[in-house]
C-alpha cells in the first residue's frame, strides 16, 4: 500500500492552551505529510467527520492523531484497522497535562511525540492475517464436574466438543462421594448430590463426542489447529482450542506417618470417609465397630513446609460436612475437629455455625504437633495443645480422619502430553500448578489456546469448578473465534500481527524459543525455529532476544522503535537540557503514565517515552541507538517480575531486567557509565512514584554529565 | 504443664443445666474483650475470662468455679449483645453455675442467701412481716379484683432501710399519677431472678411458682415493679412456667402519666443529672427513653450522658448475685461510673434499679464523693418536685 498520511491535531482538552497547535504542523511536513489539519474536538461529530471523509475519499489511508490517550474514545476512533494504520499520539495525557503551559520545552515535548508518531506508522504495513487456523471443535480434557460444565457449555454454545475422561464414568471425584456441602439457602444442611441430569444431558447432546476410559497420547499442532491423539487407538481428531480439567489427587496420606497413617487402622482420610459414608456405614477400619468418638485433624499435611506448603481451600468444609455424617448415623457420636484455622468463606459460615449448634467441638491447634498414640479406653490417644485453653489436652476416639488437601492432576503426569519444543506439560508456577496469573486471567496458561478449570488449576469447591467449566468453555470459544480470524487472543485480542522471521538469517542460537513464554517456537532438526502463529500472544519478547534481529510484525519492529528513537531532538551539550527515553510496558506502565496526567502531577520536560508490547521485546540496539544518538539516560518500566509477577507475558521484565544486567557490562566497557539506564518495575498503582523516579533519574544524569557521544 | 483431659459427659450435662449455646462459641474473644472486668483491676479482673471460661465448659473441664472466676460475671449482657455467633453467654455461664448449685459447691457468701431464700421468701433475712415495713405512715391500697395493677416491690427495697425509700417514692409517684394499684403484702416471695442467674434453679422454681398460684390466686393481670430485675423474670421467666401477666417497670408507668399530664413536676431545678442506664432495665429490658422523658421533665433539669450510655451503659457490679458478694474497693465498677458522672458535671447520679442504688451509693461514700454527687434512685427525684 502506497501511505497517505493525513495528521489531525486536536487543540481541545487544554492541549490548544499549553502548546502552540500551529507550530506543529512542520514536523509533519519535514516527514513529508502533506494533509494537516487541527480542530478544537476531533471526538466531536464534526471533528470525526473530517477524518472519516478523508478515509472515505481515499485521500487518506493511515492516521496519526494528536489528541488524548489511544485508551480513551475507542469508540469514536474506531477504524477499519484492515485498511488504515492508526497511531494516537497522547499529546494530552503524557504532555499538556503533566507539563507546564506555554513552555519551550512542553512544546519540544509535543513536537518529539508527533515525529515519532508519524515515523512509527511510516514503519508499519497493513496486517495480512494467518487465516490457516481453522477448527472450531474444543477438546475438554477431564470428565468431573468442570470438564462436564465446560463440555456442556461450550456444546450449548454451538460448538463441536470432544470430551476425554479417562475413567469409564463421568463425574470424577464427585462420583464417589456421599453428599455435598450446603449451595443453597440457608446453607445449614448438607445435601445429596445429583450428577445424574448433567450425565444424560452430556450424552445426549449431539455436539458432544464423549470418550470415556480414555487418555491423550499427544497434541501437536496450535490453536486452530491441535491434532489430538488418544491412547491406544482410540482416536485420533483435530480441535481449535483445549480446557484441561483433570481435576486433583489427594494428597498422598502415606507420608503422615507422625499422624498415625499406616500404623493405626483406624486412622482414616477424609477420602476414605466419603467412600464408606457412600456404601452407607462409617465404621472403623480395625474392628468394625460404630465410632463413638471421632476426631478429625484439619490440615494434616497442608499448610505445612515438610509436606504441601499451601491451603487446598476446601477441607475445613468437608469435614465440617463429615462431623454432619458421623452425627446423622448417631446423634450421640462425640465429633471434635482440631483445626489450625478454620476457613469458611462465602455463605459457609452458616453451615460451620450449624456444625457448632450440633455440638461438634473445635479444638484450635497446631495440627502438624498432635500425637496420636495408642489408647486405652478407645482406641486412639490424641494429644494437643488446645490454644484456646492455653494448654495441653488428651482425648480418647475411636477414629481419626486426616483432612488431607489437593494436588493438582498435573502434579506427575503432564496429561496432554504436547509436542512442544519446551516440554509435554502446562509450565508450572508453583507447588505443580499450571502457571497463571490467577487472580487477572485466572483460566489463562503459558500455552495459548488451553485454559484450565476447577482443581488442576487451584483447589476449589465442586460449586467453583463447576463456574470455572463454563468460565474456561468461554475462554476456549473466544480462542477458536479470534484464531480463525488470525487474531490474537488476551491480552492483544484483536492484534493481527504476528512474527515473521526473516530465516535465511537465523543462526540458530534458540533464544526464541526458549524465551518464548509460550512456547510458539518448535524446532526443527537443525535448531532452526518453527512459528506456531496462533501460539503467539505477540509480546514480541522473541524480538528483544533475537541477536539477529530477523523477528519482525508488521506494525512492530526492531527498525521502527530504532527509527522513533533516533527521531527525538536532541538538544547539544551546551543547551543544558538532557534527553531521557522512556521504554514502557504498554500494559501497566503506559496506562500509569496516563494517570500521571490525569492527576496532574509534573515530571521532567526531558523524557519521551515508547509504548512497548512488553518490556521482554527490547533490543539491545535500541539502547545502542539511544545512547549513539546523545540521548543521556534510558528509563525502562516494565511489571513487576518474580513469583508474584504482573507481567501480562509471564516473564518479559523479568527478561528485560537479565538482559540489562548484561548491557551495563557492555556500557561499563565503553566507559559509559551503568546508571544511565535504569529498570523500574511499575504496577499501575504506582502512578505516583513515577514523577519522583524521574526526578531521581534526572538528578543523576546531571551528575553524570551530558551523555559523551552527544553530537557525533 | 500438665496435660488436661476432657468429660464430654460433664460438657453434656452442663448444656443440659441450661447453656445450651455452649459449642456455639467460636472462642473469638469479643465477650472478654467486652466484659466490664477488663476496666478494673484485681482477682476477679485476672481470674474472669469468660472467653476461657465457656473452652473450659465446652471441654467439660475443672478450675472455674472460684467466685472470682464463674461467679464473678455480673450478667450485665454486653457480651451477649456483641457476641457475633447469637452465643447466650449469659444461659451459658447459668448452665455451669448451675452444675455447681446442685453438688453445692458455690460461693460461701451466697449460702445465707440461699437459706434466706429457703426460709423467709427473700434474700435479706427479713421475715415475711415486716415486708410492709417500708409502707407505714403511708396508705399503701392493698391489691383487690378491682385494682388495675399489682405493686410488685423488690425485696431489696421492702427490707434494705436505704432501699425502702425506693419503694416509697414509687408508691407516692404512682398516688399522684392517679395510678389504680396496690400490693399483696406479706405473701409475695423473691422473683428469683438472681438466685437463677446464681445457678439455684430449684430454688427458682420454687419462688416463682409460689409467686405465680399467689397472683394468679388474687386474679393479678398488671404489674408494676421496682426493680429492672423483677421485670426481667416475670416478663421473661415467668411466662413459661404459667404467669402471663403485663409487667411494667415504674419508670413506664410514669413516663406515660408525665405524656398524659396526669403528673406535671415543679419547684426548685434539680440541676444537672446524669442517668445509669441500669443493666437489666436496658440491654435486658430495651427501656432506656423513658428514665430520660422523666429527668427532663423535672424543673431546670439539664441531663448528663455518661460516656457510657444506653446500650453501652457499664454495669453497677451487682447482677447476677454479685450483689451479696464482696468486691474490693479499687476494683468495683461503680467507682467508674461515679467519676464518669462527675467527669460529665453532674450533681445527681439517677438511676432505677435498687442493685444499683446499692452499689452506686457505697462507692460515692468509700470514694468520698457524696458532698459531690448525690445518688438517688429516679422515684425520688421526681417525687420531690410533685
Amino acid at each position: 500500500m502506497d501511505q497517505n498520511i493525513g495528521v489531525y491535531l486536536c487543540s481541545g482538552c487544554g492541549i490548544g492552551d499549553a502548546i502552540d497547535i500551529e507550530a506543529l504542523p512542520a514536523v509533519g511536513e519535514e516527514l513529508g505529510v502533506s494533509r494537516i489539519v487541527s480542530h478544537d474536538c476531533f471526538c466531536g461529530p464534526e471533528g470525526a467527520k473530517i477524518i472519516k471523509d478523508d478515509l472515505a475519499s481515499g485521500d487518506v489511508n493511515c492516521v496519526v492523531l494528536g489528541a488524548c490517550s489511544g485508551r480513551v474514545k475507542s469508540e469514536v476512533f474506531d477504524f477499519d484497522l484492515m485498511n488504515t494504520i492508526v497511531e494516537r499520539v497522547n499529546l494530552r495525557e503524557h504532555v499538556v497535562w503533566c507539563q507546564p503551559a506555554g513552555n519551550e520545552d512542553t512544546q519540544a515535548m509535543a513536537e518529539d511525540y508527533l515525529r515519532m508518531g508519524i515515523i512509527r506508522v511510516q514503519k508499519s504495513t497493513l496486517p495480512t492475517p494467518y487465516l490457516e487456523a481453522l477448527d472450531k471443535t474444543i477438546l475438554v480434557v477431564g470428565g468431573g464436574v468442570a470438564g462436564m460444565q465446560a463440555a456442556l457449555d461450550a456444546a450449548l454454545a454451538g460448538y463441536s466438543v470432544k470430551l476425554v475422561e479417562k475413567e469409564t464414568e463421568l463425574g470424577g471425584h464427585m462420583l464417589k462421594w456421599f453428599k455435598n456441602t450446603p449451595t443453597i439457602p440457608p446453607y445449614h444442611d448438607i445435601e445429596n448430590i445429583n450428577l445424574s441430569s448433567t450425565v444424560d444431558e452430556i450424552k445426549n447432546h449431539q455436539n458432544i463426542e464423549l470418550f470415556t476410559g480414555a487418555e491423550i497420547e499427544k497434541i501437536g499442532g496450535a490453536p486452530g489447529m491441535f491434532d489430538v491423539t488418544l491412547q491406544n487407538g482410540a482416536g485420533a481428531f483435530k480441535v481449535g482450542s483445549i480446557v484441561l480439567a483433570a481435576g486433583w489427587k489427594p494428597y498422598d496420606a502415606t507420608k503422615l506417618g507422625s499422624l498415625g497413617f499406616g500404623q493405626f487402622p483406624d486412622v482414616v482420610t477424609n477420602v476414605q470417609i466419603e467412600e464408606m459414608a457412600k456404601s452407607g456405614s462409617l465404621a472403623c477400619p480395625s474392628d468394625g465397630s460404630a465410632p463413638s468418638v471421632v476426631a478429625f485433624i484439619q490440615c494434616a499435611g497442608s499448610r505445612d513446609q515438610d509436606h504441601l506448603p499451601y491451603c487446598s481451600a476446601v477441607c475445613c468444609r468437608v469435614s465440617l460436612k463429615q462431623a454432619m455424617y458421623f452425627k446423622e448415623q448417631n446423634e450421640e457420636t462425640k465429633v471434635i475437629i482440631f483445626y489450625k484455622d478454620m476457613r469458611t468463606p462465602e455463605q459457609s459460615e452458616e453451615f460451620y455455625k450449624q456444625v457448632q449448634k450440633s455440638g461438634v467441638i473445635f479444638v484450635k491447634t497446631d495440627t502438624s504437633k498432635i500425637s496420636i498414640t495408642e489408647g486405652s479406653e478407645h482406641k486412639l490417644a490424641i494429644e494437643a495443645m488446645d490454644e484456646l485453653l492455653g494448654e495441653p489436652i488428651q482425648m480418647e476416639v475411636d477414629m481419626a480422619v486426616l483432612a488431607t488437601g489437593m494436588q493438582p492432576a498435573v502434579i506427575d503426569n503432564p496429561i496432554l502430553n504436547l509436542e512442544y519444543r519446551q516440554g509435554p506439560a502446562l509450565p508450572e508456577l508453583k507447588y505443580g500448578f499450571p502457571d497463571s496469573h490467577f487472580v487477572c486471567f485466572p483460566y489463562e496458561t503459558r500455552r495459548t489456546g488451553i485454559y484450565t478449570a476447577g482443581c488442576v488449576r487451584q483447589p476449589m469447591t465442586a460449586g467453583r469448578a463447576t463456574n470455572d467449566g463454563t468460565g474456561a468453555a468461554l475462554k476456549a470459544i473466544q480462542c477458536v473465534e479470534l484464531s480463525s480470524q488470525g487474531k490474537a487472543v488476551h491480552p492483544r485480542a484483536g492484534d493481527m500481527s504476528y512474527p515473521e522471521l526473516f530465516i535465511q538469517r537465523c543462526t540458530q542460537c534458540k533464544r526464541c524459543t526458549e524465551e518464548c513464554p509460550f512456547g510458539m517456537y518448535n524446532e526443527d532438526i537443525k535448531g532452526t525455529p518453527l512459528p506456531h502463529p496462533t501460539r503467539c500472544r505477540r509480546c514480541a519478547i522473541c524480538m528483544g532476544s533475537c541477536p539477529e534481529r530477523i523477528i519482525s510484525f508488521n506494525n512492530y519492529s526492531v527498525d521502527m522503535i530504532g527509527s522513533m528513537i533516533k527521531s527525538v531532538s536532541v538538544p547539544d551539550e551546551y543547551e543544558e537540557k538532557p534527553r531521557i527515553i522512556g521504554m514502557i510496558c504498554e500494559n501497566d506502565a503506559f496506562p500509569a503514565v496516563d494517570m500521571v496526567g490525569l492527576n496532574k502531577m509534573q515530571y521532567p520536560p526531558w523524557v519521551r517515552f515508547i509504548p512497548l508490547r512488553c518490556l521482554g521485546s527490547i533490543n539491545l540496539v535500541w539502547i545502542a541507538d539511544a545512547l549513539s544518538k546523545g540521548i543521556d539516560g534510558i528509563v525502562l518500566f516494565g511489571c513487576k517480575f518474580g513469583d508474584d509477577y504482573q507481567c501480562h507475558f509471564i516473564q518479559g521484565s523479568e527478561l528485560a531486567d537479565t538482559r540489562m544486567s548484561k548491557i551495563k557490562e557492555t556500557l561499563d566497557r565503553l566507559v559509559l557509565e551503568s546508571d544511565r539506564i535504569r529498570l523500574e518495575q511499575i504496577s499501575i498503582d504506582d502512578y505516583y512514584r513515577i514523577p519522583q523516579i524521574l526526578e531521581e533519574f534526572t538528578a543523576r544524569l546531571e551528575e553524570l554529565g551530558p551523555n559523551p557521544y552527544k553530537g557525533f | 504443664m500438665e496435660t488436661k483431659i476432657p468429660f464430654l459427659e460433664v460438657s453434656d450435662a452442663i448444656v443440659m443445666s441450661g447453656a445450651e449455646t455452649l459449642y456455639w462459641c467460636m472462642q473469638c474473644g469479643l465477650c472478654s474483650g467486652s466484659c466490664p472486668w477488663r476496666l478494673v483491676p484485681g482477682e476477679a479482673s485476672e481470674q474472669f475470662n469468660i472467653r476461657l471460661v465457656q473452652r473450659m465448659g465446652q471441654l467439660g473441664l475443672e478450675g472455674f468455679e472460684s467466685e472470682n472466676c464463674l461467679f464473678a460475671c455480673t450478667t450485665c449482657r454486653t457480651c451477649v449483645d456483641r457476641c457475633p455467633r447469637g452465643v447466650d453467654i449469659i444461659g451459658n455461664v447459668r448452665g455451669m453455675r448451675s452444675m455447681l448449685a446442685e453438688v453445692g459447691t458455690i460461693p460461701g457468701s451466697l449460702k445465707p442467701i440461699v437459706g434466706s431464700l429457703h426460709s423467709q421468701g427473700n434474700p435479706w433475712s427479713g421475715t415475711p412481716e415486716k415486708r410492709t415495713e417500708w409502707t407505714e405512715g403511708l396508705n399503701i391500697p392493698i391489691f383487690s379484683p378491682d385494682t388495675e395493677y399489682f405493686l410488685f416491690v423488690c425485696c431489696t427495697s421492702c427490707y434494705d432501710i436505704r432501699s425502702r425509700k425506693i419503694a416509697k417514692s414509687v408508691a407516692k409517684a404512682l398516688e399522684s399519677a392517679g395510678v389504680s394499684f396496690g400490693i399483696i403484702g406479706n405473701e409475695e416471695s423473691c422473683c428469683g431472678e438472681s438466685i437463677r442467674k446464681v445457678g439455684d434453679e430449684a430454688l427458682f422454681q420454687k419462688l416463682a411458682e409460689s409467686n405465680i398460684n399467689l397472683y394468679n390466686g388474687k386474679g393479678v393481670k398488671k404489674i408494676i415493679v421496682t426493680s429492672p430485675h423483677c421485670l426481667y423474670s416475670f416478663k421473661n421467666e415467668y411466662p413459661e412456667l404459667g404467669g402471663n401477666w403485663e409487667v411494667y417497670h415504674y419508670t413506664e408507668i410514669l413516663a406515660d402519666a408525665l405524656k398524659a399530664g396526669k403528673i406535671s413536676p415543679v419547684g426548685d431545678s434539680v440541676g444537672p443529672v446524669a442517668l445509669h442506664d441500669p443493666c437489666y432495665l436496658g440491654r435486658h429490658n430495651d427501656i432506656y427513653d423513658q428514665p430520660r422523658q422523666i429527668i427532663e421533665s423535672l424543673p431546670g433539669a439539664e441531663l448528663k450522658e455518661l460516656s457510657r450510655n444506653r446500650k453501652n451503659s457499664l454495669c453497677c457490679g451487682g447482677g447476677g448475685g454479685r450483689v451479696w458478694m464482696e468486691t474490693k474497693a479499687g476494683e468495683r465498677f461503680a467507682e467508674l461510673r461515679i467519676s464518669e458522672a462527675l467527669d460529665a458535671g453532674a450533681a445527681t447520679l439517677v438511676t432505677a434499679c435498687p442493685y444499683c442504688i446499692t452499689m452506686l451509693e457505697d462507692s460515692c461514700n468509700v470514694m468520698g464523693k457524696s458532698g459531690e454527687l448525690k445518688v438517688m434512685d429516679l422515684s425520688e427525684l421526681l417525687v420531690e418536685k410533685l
